[in-house]
């Protein structure tokens, strides 16, 4: 670590980013020294992945000062950002996929001989960088002939091409085996002795105290601390990141908790998720808590027959379900909230109304007649009860703040009176207001007699509202933890296969 | 948690962003407009004496009964541009087999000739239906691949030959009939092909706003995934569609070699491309889940009118074909830029 080295190679002074309805980064300081491992972590939504996207010029409008080796900066496009230095590795891999490893690596500034590429030249340059990262493949492979994890060296190895100062990782083991992480772990620690300065985001704590020299805490778009790792304890660091005690921001409404609604046996879907056990009950909020990956989603599809499983069965309400496709799964109130609202869930073409009413399609029927009058006061009572605005139900969706369309998004599955709601991230990226309104209307949908399956990575919103929580990793429920074990705390060591005590 | 905003920033002034009841008349009136204004047009060319005989009702009736032909065929081929599928090449050669089946099987008498003639249609529509809604194929890659199947398949079978109906064997009175698909008028003003074609706008104008089919087909042309989380099968209502574009596409069949009193490959040439451009000057857009069968009727008039008063100023047929080209490529680039200067760059 150079932290007596007189500039940092990378300062944002008092950084600021807003978005309709949000303040996503607000007034951060940051800084980083060449020679340095800094991990950046906070919770879903805390501003890291923001904070990162200013630096690689995502933003034009962002306030504050970024300062790369003392000089101040501007970073308003992304070719902005590659010409100062900075070096982006993001989560999804970036690669062209039937094409070479040396084309991907040397993609953008291919040597040239008159007008042809110069290939010799090209295979000796991807050469040169695979060697950094340790690769020892022939550069002429295409792309999908490689393992992910060398896909993924590749990937670090293009953006070492363009000589960066500041490289920035974005949860860079999360497709990796325990092995493939540690070689990445290795090369990352050959960066740093080149004298990169090198920003690593993760969830997973006990990579941050395996690789980092420094961490920085984000919460609620804030800087809540930056310290030496080797002076921290995991437990500290999930402090800084939790911040608070969340159990009296829910005012908790009694609810009576009755028969087993939806119960599933021994259900799998081959390379997702593996004989999965759950009962939800009559009146239950169940939480699902899982990092990325667990195989959340997944399971969520097959429980409303979006997929089929491969093995299992599913019962609701003693009756065993045996039909295939979503329209079986919703005319026995089975619903799913996709966590993907823009390209899943909403119709962003179409008026609110025509959205609401999208999932009750077929219920709206006068003989032959389709007529979508018989759902006017339906969508009347869903807007006023979710305070939707604009409140006219013709408007685009498109002009929705993203607040309102998640509204519109609970309101199409409300309309329909699930018995069963399975929420995929229900308030992710949406303003605080309109995520109090959405977990008021999950309490009352308890409340009158319903059951909710609730998958989250929002913790407080988990321990706020679930009766129970079954943590998921890789596939299976390790854990399950009822409302008063419940923190985020133990709820963030669980998922990270840390058992509390 | 309790720092940022409840209220959102971005409130929309919703006077912008309304898409009435008013503005839908006012689109399609709109392409009527379009309409009346040719027919001005052509009034103003003739007293000028520019061309002769546009105001007459020979002319009209000629006019009207083009209009139905390419009206009946672009009706069908709206429920495609509408599903997001964005147009059936295999049009023209689905209204060719059609009508050569059709007087093939003359001499079985006309019912039985005209209903294999339809399910013709109907079966390369199925087959449309699987490919591109099951299968996921690019619908325009596909459908000229099947058009060029289908004209393979003619070429074999009937070797280049026209096939007329047999006067030796068919029935006299059955190839009245035939011919009078084209010819028979009510009161001698309306045709079949007119009465034909109202009876489309009127059944598709119900289907795609009075049907839950109507609503699915929406939701599914809008945002197929979106239909798909919804509980809609995609698969079926795209298919669907097909099937309505073949059957569209073997009535016109019928009417073009009735009209023309022999069945030959070359029936429907041209029509898949004047059909889609009616149906987008008609106010239904290429990314789907926009538009009237209505307006695209009221298109098929526009492109009628137009090509009428271009025969009768004299102008040749590839000049015709470039001019209903060039058209084409305005409405389409004035639709995206419209599109996009309301913030949506998805035309």
């Amino acid at each position: 670590m150079n932290q007596d080295s007189p500039v940092a190679a990378l300062e944002m002074k008092e950084v600021g980013k807003r978005f309709p309805g949000t303040i996503a980064v607000d007034a951060v300081d940051f800084e980083v020294y060449a020679g340095e491992v800094h991990a950046l972590v906070g919770e879903n939504g805390a501003g890291k992945s923001t904070l990162m996207k200013m630096l690689a010029g995502s933003f034009n409008d962002y306030t504050g000062e970024i300062l790369i080796n003392g000089e101040a900066v501007e970073l308003h496009t992304p070719s902005m950002a590659m010409k100062h230095g900075v070096g982006m590795i993001y989560q999804e891999l970036s690669l062209a996929n039937p094409i070479s490893i040396a084309e991907n690596i040397v993609a953008g500034h291919l040597p040239r001989r008159g007008v042809l590429v110069d290939r010799a030249a090209l295979a000796a340059e991807a050469k040169r960088l695979m060697s950094i990262v340790g690769l020892d493949l022939d550069p002429d492979l295409p792309i999908e002939e490689i393992s992910q994890h060398e896909a993924q060296l590749v990937e670090v190895a293009k953006v070492l091409g363009t000589s960066p100062s500041i490289l920035v990782m974005d949860e860079p083991t999360s497709a990796l085996s325990r092995d493939e992480v540690e070689r990445l772990f290795a090369i990352i620690d050959s960066l740093r002795k080149r004298g990169l300065a090198i920003v690593y985001i993760s969830h997973h704590l006990p990579e941050v105290f395996r690789i980092a020299d420094r961490v920085t805490v984000m919460r609620d778009g804030r800087r809540v601390a930056t310290r030496d790792v080797a002076s921290l304890t995991r437990e500290e660091i999930v402090q800084m990141m939790v911040g608070r005690s969340v159990k009296e921001f829910y005012s908790r409404a009694e609810r009576t908790i009755g028969a087993v609604r939806y119960r599933v046996k021994d259900l799998s879907r081959w390379g997702f998720f593996h004989h999965v056990d759950l009962e939800a009950h009559v009146g239950e909020i169940l939480g699902v808590c899982g990092l990325s990956g667990a195989g959340r989603s997944e399971l969520a599809r097959v429980l409303v027959g979006l997929d089929a499983a491969d093995e299992g069965t599913m019962e609701l309400d003693g009756k065993v379900l045996n039909g295939s496709g979503m329209a079986y799964y919703l005319a026995r109130g089975i619903a799913y909230l996709t966590e993907d609202r823009k390209s899943e869930g909403l119709a962003l073409r179409l008026s609110m109304e025509d959205n609401i009413l999208s999932s009750i399609v077929p219920r709206l029927r006068r003989g032959l007649r389709y007529d979508k009058r018989l759902g006017r006061t339906t969508v009347q009572d869903l807007v006023k009860g979710l305070s939707i605005y604009p409140t006219d139900p013709t408007v685009t969706m498109a002009n929705f703040s993203g607040g309102n369309q998640q509204k519109v998004l609970l309101a199409k599955w409300l309309a329909g009176g699930p018995r069963v709601l399975i929420l995929d991230e229900p308030t992710r990226g949406v303003d605080i207001g309109a995520k109090v309104i959405i977990h008021e209307a999950v309490e009352k949908l308890a409340g009158a007699g319903n059951t909710v399956i609730l998958i989250s990575s929002d913790l407080p919103e988990l321990v706020g509202l679930a009766d129970r929580v079954l943590i998921m990793r890789q596939g299976r429920f390790v854990r399950e933890m009822s409302y008063e074990q419940c923190t985020e705390e133990s709820l963030l060591l669980a998922a990270n296969g840390e058992e509390s005590a | 948690m309790a720092t940022a905003e409840t209220k959102p920033i971005d409130v929309p002034d919703a006077r912008y962003l309304r898409s009435n009841r008013l503005s839908r008349i006012v689109n399609v009136a709109g392409i009527y407009g379009i309409a009346v204004l040719f027919i001005v047009a052509g009034a103003i060319l003739q007293s000028l004496g520019v061309i002769n005989n546009f105001m007459t009702t020979r002319n009209f009736l000629n006019i009207i009964d083009a209009v139905a032909l390419l009206g009946i065929v672009a009706a069908g081929m709206a429920f495609v541009t509408y599903s997001g599928h964005y147009a059936d090449l295999s049009v023209p050669t689905t209204m060719a087999l059609t009508g050569i089946v059709t007087v093939e099987l003359l001499h079985y008498g006309f019912v039985p000739a005209v209903l294999a003639g339809l399910a013709v249609g109907l079966l390369i529509g199925a087959v449309n239906a699987v490919v591109v809604g099951r299968f996921r194929a690019n619908p325009i890659i596909w459908t000229l691949a099947m058009s060029y199947v289908t004209m393979g398949v003619i070429r074999l079978v009937w070797v280049n030959r026209q096939i007329y109906p047999d006067v030796q064997t068919d029935n006299i009175r059955t190839i009245a009939l035939f011919d009078g698909i084209f010819r028979l008028r009510l009161f001698n003003v309306i045709s079949l092909p007119v009465l034909l074609m109202i009876l489309m706008m009127l059944a598709g104008h119900f289907v795609l706003t009075h049907t839950v089919y109507g609503a699915q087909l929406k939701l599914t042309g809008s945002a197929r995934r979106t239909a798909t989380f919804s509980g809609v099968n995609a698969e079926r209502v795209i298919g669907i569609a097909f099937l309505i574009a073949a059957f569209a596409a073997a009535v016109g069949g019928l009417i073009i070699t009735s009209l023309s009193r022999v069945g030959a490959w070359y029936n429907g040439t041209g029509y898949e491309f004047r059909a889609v451009t009616a149906v987008v000057i008609g106010g239904v857009t290429l990314a789907g889940g926009r538009g009237t069968i209505i307006g695209v009727i009221g298109g098929a008039f526009v492109i009628g009118l137009m090509n009428n008063i271009m025969t009768l100023i004299g102008i040749g047929t590839f000049s015709q074909d470039m001019i209903r080209g060039a058209i084409f490529i305005l409405v389409v680039g004035i639709n995206a830029k419209s599109l996009r200067s309301l913030g949506r760059d998805d035309a």
